[in-house]
């Protein structure tokens, strides 16, 4: 085994101190790198305004593909809301103890992302004031929703999601602000004292909260793997070519986690160098997301080859012309993208050099957020430009404000995340102490 | 009654504490620690957290309410399709689990809010910010006449500081 080279907290003072450092004060570089996203936000709006003041004209949609970049970037970023709930939830209920370190850093993920995630269906409907259609109430129309549609499958999903995710982060982050409270000095004390809700970790109140945080493990497990599921009904119960398969569901679950944890890797690297934290965010840490992702790249990889295989061995024409238009039609360079990417580029982390390698699983990292954007759009948009009828196949380039938007939501990712940083401990102070406490308990031999 | 506050350094010293008071006949014991602990939680042996039923509660209701919102609507609006009937039970499954865990999820926190929080809002007399870092508090409430001994028991189990808690 390798000699260990990082810093190990010696107690959980010192632990306290490292991660609630982060909370000080920012650098000017900070400042500058938030000024930075949100003005690329800001600009994200100004095209989502004209766009909702000329209408859909301005993207590149037209029949017959009518789901573009907008659709593709929402399954995007529910894909990469997936990572939290997976390690928070999945990974606590099988007692995988690396997660604490990271379980924070994901969870904020989750809540951001599928907060842009729920944007992407209201800006793709153009007339975004009438999102509420979807919503199953008493109207004057006597008209409901159509509870038999994937779409409609997908409001709740979605929706359930995001508060469930956010309830979860709350409540794990509920210990951690009082931590914070006692601690801080300045005007967010008043904000950590309200937001603590009168925490004082008294037995009674940590008797509630670990059933709270079992039974909310217990109910996200299930739901985690029902979200990705709907999105991916959303594709599968149509009749189009290259969608109308059974595999999609465990594919797209995959897929989400596959993305979730690259994500994490590529924001938690930059935090852990730019405030220390390698004492926290360890070697062992990478190296374990980094099977994460060799797992999950092994059944995208698998799903790629398996929607080939099926679409050759189906004998149908119109699944081995789909199948051959992604391959070699002219959209060809965005599969080749994708299978680089996602099949290709986490092959060397077969390796533990390269999985314990932080800068290797950066930069892998960033290849697998890109590759499994590309992902989506192969599958939206091969999918819709060439259906059943050649009379009826099309092309889709996105446009300029679709791709203003694309950015203004990675740029509102970082913006919140940002924020976060400095707002609450970006590592679950309460559960690294826990495990501190947990691994000098055995050294002495108590259980 | 009188409120004496021993401190501790290690959940291990804590356990022994609680277990010193409850052989000496002591049963208000409160405990602040920075981290749940199971040594701890089975020491003082308060029981599941009633959480538990309000979760059930929470499912039941929610996927009920769900398949019923839908089957409800069904019927209010019929529209023959095929000749098969107007509620589709299978497609209903998904918006069903979907407000089962909803509202398990709901019912749960809130739950947390009253019992771990509005419920023991008061009587943090005892408190102090080292709690949530690196210290443990085991509070003994009893008569004045047993504080003295409590207060041995607590020096005794290895508390770095006792003390009275004037409340």
């Amino acid at each position: 085994m390798a000699a260990v080279t990082e810093p190990v907290p010696q107690t959980p003072d010192q632990i306290n101190d490292d991660i609630l450092r982060v909370l000080e004060p920012p650098t000017p570089l900070y400042v500058l790198g938030v000024l930075f996203c949100a003005t690329l936000v800001g600009v994200g709006l100004v095209a989502f305004l004209y766009q909702t003041y000329w209408g859909m004209g301005p993207t590149g949609l037209t029949h017959p593909v009518m789901w573009g970049v907008y659709i593709t970037t929402f399954v995007f970023w529910v894909g990469i809301a997936h990572a939290g709930t997976l390690i928070s939830a999945i990974l606590f209920l099988f007692r995988a103890k690396w997660r604490n370190a990271v379980n924070r850093g994901a969870e904020s993920m989750t809540v951001f992302a599928v907060l842009i995630a729920a944007m992407f269906p209201l800006i793709h409907i153009g007339r975004v004031y009438k999102f509420y259609f979807m919503v199953p109430y008493p109207n004057q129309r006597g008209l409901w929703p159509n509870f038999k549609s994937p779409l409609v499958w997908d409001l709740f999903a979605i929706n359930t999601y995001m508060i469930t995710s956010i309830m979860f982060f709350f409540v794990g982050l509920i210990p951690d602000l009082a931590a914070a409270r006692d601690r801080v000095r300045d005007w967010r004390r008043h904000l950590y004292r309200v937001l603590a809700l009168g925490w004082r970790g008294s037995s009674e109140q940590w008797r509630h909260w670990s059933r709270t945080v079992l039974h909310l493990s217990g109910l996200s497990t299930p739901l985690v793997l029902s979200v990705h599921s709907v999105v991916s009904w959303d594709f599968a119960t149509s009749l189009v070519p290259g969608w109308h398969t059974t595999i999609f569901a465990p594919y797209f679950v995959a897929g989400a986690i596959f993305s979730g944890v690259a994500m994490v890797i590529t924001v938690l690297v930059p935090v852990r160098k730019a405030f220390g934290l390698e004492a926290y965010l360890r070697k062992e840490h990478f190296d374990n997301m980094g099977k994460l992702i060799l797992l999950t790249s092994s059944i995208v990889g698998y799903s790629y080859g398996m929607e080939y295989f099926m679409a050759w061995y189906s004998a149908n024409p119109y699944e081995q012309m789909s199948f051959w238009f992604r391959g070699f039609g002219y959209h060809w360079t965005s599969t080749w993208i994708m299978i680089s990417c996602n099949v290709l580029s986490p092959l060397p982390l077969w390796f533990k050099w390269c999985r314990t390698n932080i800068a290797w699983m950066w930069v892998t990292s960033i290849f697998i957020n890109i590759g499994m954007w590309f992902e989506r759009y192969v599958i939206i948009m091969t999918g819709l430009s060439h259906e059943y009828d050649p009379a009826a196949w099309g092309y889709y380039v996105p446009s300029v404000v679709e791709l203003t938007i694309l950015v203004a939501s990675f740029a509102l990712f970082l913006t919140m995340f940002l924020i976060f940083l400095r707002l609450a401990p970006v590592i679950a102070l309460q559960e690294v102490k826990e495990l501190w406490y947990a691994d000098r308990s055995h050294a002495k031999g108590h259980h | 009654m009188a409120q004496v506050l021993g401190i501790l350094k290690t959940p291990d010293d804590t356990v022994s504490a609680i277990e010193s008071l409850k052989t000496a006949g002591f049963t208000e014991l409160e405990v602040y620690s920075p981290v749940p602990h199971h040594g701890i939680e089975d020491a003082l042996d308060r029981g599941p957290s009633i959480i538990r039923l309000f979760t059930l509660i929470g499912c039941l209701i929610g996927v009920s309410f769900g398949y019923f919102l839908q089957i409800w609507i069904a019927y209010d609006w019929p529209l023959v399709i095929g000749g098969k009937p107007f509620a589709s039970i299978p497609a209903y499954t998904i918006i069903g689990f979907e407000l089962n865990i909803l509202l398990g999820g709901l019912f749960t926190v809130l739950s947390l809010m009253f019992f771990g929080m509005w419920k023991t809002r008061k009587g943090h007399d005892a408190y102090q910010p080292g709690f949530s870092g690196d210290l443990f508090g085991c509070v003994v409430s009893c008569h004045g006449d047993q504080v003295a001994r409590a207060q041995d028991l607590l020096k005794r189990s290895g508390c770095t500081e006792v003390r009275v808690v004037e409340s």
